[in-house]
């Protein structure tokens, strides 16, 4: 058995611990909920197929239709004014490379 | 409750949003975490909830026994309880049908044929870890390296939902003083924390997914309809996807505890460019090897204090009993057989090597390492035993005709290979540069990252393979 990097029983060493200063910038909390929820809001404007895709896998309830409804609404929305453009064409390519073949390997669900 | 999924994205939105909204109280923060454990955990079965619960008095009561007791006889009896409840809660949940079918096998072998009443036990995600956290954190106290917890700090200890189905195995040394402390975030924490999250999501959701279905379960799952070329691609496809899997639910883990102001320890650094089985044991799973090593092989074992021969059959001894914690089948204990034996030769070549005998160039010693581990991956993977040897021995065949790889699979394999040869401190790197972005810039590629990602996925989200142990 291999001994690893930290010593026996102590403390180790994490990797979310940088080197240099902790003080960049000012109020981190802030910072790190801005940053989350732009992620998320982004997201929600881009990825309208998988808000539905999930949607659609809920267990089937009164509340659960609705929420279907209202992603189905929300996809179509995203869709038109062009949001959703950028996912579907990274999938279409990413199609394309599932579907490349060298030549002889059979195709899929052979 | 998967961490790749949206149900997991809006969880930990809530629980992000509502645990900082009363840093005020360390206590009601730990409570709040404590509940969303329990639903995370409760999203499986609800009813392991209480065994979760029921584990985490265990240990609690027995430590705060053990730390009262002036008495050494009593101290050991009561860890030798608390241990063996430990055991016993993982012995039934995971090996009792094996062991069982085993005795049924040794009666019929004896002429003594029976049926066996197998239960079919239903294995609880996670009890592995917390069974084992349990046990560390007994020893620990029954050894006075760290002083007993209080029942909240011990039951989040063993509830908190990041390292609760998977790891990384969390020590109380480690832990319990962060949870005393009000946690606080600065910004490289953070930054790491976004970049472990996108990157584990990556390996996750595009490269272990893809490999998995497009090409190691099928020929896993029938070695004998395929050739040996794509035996060997397959072999290697799934030691890229066991590590791209696994680091990523570890990397995932640090990442969101990280984003809730803990720090989990590393538990995966490049293990494929290791020179040796040693390196890569310091390199693959390290929270377990390491719990393995001071838990088992030094204070269980004694270590090498008794020579270097009965060292290296404690290896042996450790690897073994490590293999059989993955899982009651034989196959695992052939996988850390394969691994003890192959550390017991290298302690015993490093300790008895001539002078004049020649080391290894470092490059070859990283192939051969790489290709025993493969070795063992196999048997790791495969159903059975006679899976593995069927595997093994289409391997031999000869028939080079390509069946199953196609360029994708073949670029995915070569970027989870290469991935161990980048520079060891690149993510270190960018995340000291992005913690100086301002927040709207970040959020914006850190939402883009996740969206290139979910345009990639394989369609639905396989458990991780870490999740059955």
């Amino acid at each position: 058995m291999g001994k690893p990097h930290s010593q026996p029983h102590g403390h180790q060493d994490s990797p979310v611990d940088l080197p240099g200063s902790q003080f960049i910038g000012g109020r981190p909390l802030l910072w790190t909920t801005g940053t989350i929820f732009t992620a998320a809001l982004f997201l929600l404007l881009t990825n309208a197929k998988t808000i539905h895709d999930w949607a659609v896998e809920l267990e089937p309830s009164p509340t659960t239709i609705r929420i279907v409804e209202a992603s189905e609404r929300w996809q179509a929305m995203t869709d038109h004014l062009g949001l959703g453009a950028m996912r579907a064409h990274v999938h279409a390519l990413w199609k394309q490379a599932q579907a490349t073949r060298f030549g002889t390997e059979k195709a899929e669900g052979e | 409750m998967l961490f790749p999924t949206l149900t997991f994205g809006l969880f930990f939105l809530a629980v992000f949003t509502v645990t900082w909204a009363v840093r005020g109280s360390n206590e009601w923060r730990k409570i709040l975490l404590l509940l969303a454990s329990w639903i995370f955990y409760g999203a499986w079965d609800w009813r392991f909830v209480a065994l979760l619960i029921a584990s985490a008095f265990l240990n609690w009561s027995t430590a705060a026994l053990i730390a009262r007791s002036d008495r050494p006889a009593a101290r050991k009896a009561l860890l030798a309880f608390g241990v063996g409840a430990n055991l016993a809660i993982l012995g039934f949940f995971k090996y009792f049908d094996f062991f069982l079918e085993q005795a049924g096998i040794l009666l019929t072998q004896l002429g003594f044929a029976r049926d066996m009443p197998l239960m079919q036990v239903i294995l609880p995600v996670g009890v592995s870890f917390f069974t084992f956290q349990g046990m560390s954190y007994l020893i620990d106290v029954a050894k006075k390296r760290v002083p007993p917890a209080t029942l909240l700090d011990m039951t989040l200890l063993m509830s908190f939902f990041p390292h609760l189905v998977a790891g990384p195995i969390v020590r109380a040394s480690d832990l319990v003083p962060q949870f005393q402390a009000t946690p606080k975030l600065e910004r490289g924490m953070v930054a790491m924390a976004l970049l472990l999250i996108v990157w584990g999501l990556f390996k996750k959701a595009v490269v272990a997914s893809e490999l998995s279905v497009g090409l190691v379960d099928p020929v896993f799952f029938d070695p004998g309809a395929h050739s040996s070329l794509d035996l060997v691609i397959a072999a290697y496809g799934y030691a890229v996807q066991i590590y791209c899997d696994f680091s990523a639910y570890s990397d995932m883990a640090i990442g969101l505890a990280a984003l809730l102001g803990y720090r989990f320890p590393r538990n995966f650094n490049q293990p494929y460019r290791a020179h040796s089985l040693q390196d890569f044991w310091r390199r693959w799973h390290i929270s377990l090897s390491s719990w393995l090593r001071d838990y088992l092989y030094i204070d269980g074992l004694g270590g090498s204090r008794r020579g270097t021969f009965r060292g290296a059959l404690n290896v042996l001894i450790t690897m073994l009993l490590g293999g059989l914690w993955h899982g009651a089948k034989w196959t695992f204990v052939i996988w850390g057989a394969l691994h003890g034996l192959v550390q017991m030769i290298e302690t015993l070549w490093r300790k008895g090597k001539p002078g004049w005998a020649p080391s290894l160039p470092k490059p070859l010693a990283v192939l051969l390492t790489f290709h025993v581990v493969t070795l063992g991956w196999i048997f790791f993977r495969a159903e059975t035993f006679d899976g593995a040897v069927a595997f093994i021995g289409g391997i031999g065949r000869g028939d080079w005709a390509n069946t199953m790889t196609t360029p994708l699979y073949a670029g995915l394999i070569l970027l989870g290979l290469g991935m161990h040869f980048t520079p060891p401190n690149m993510m270190e790197g960018i995340a000291l540069q992005i913690r100086r972005l301002p927040w709207p810039l970040l959020g914006f590629g850190v939402g883009l990252a996740i969206l290139l990602i979910d345009a990639m996925r394989y369609e639905g989200v396989a458990p991780f393979i870490y999740y059955q142990f």
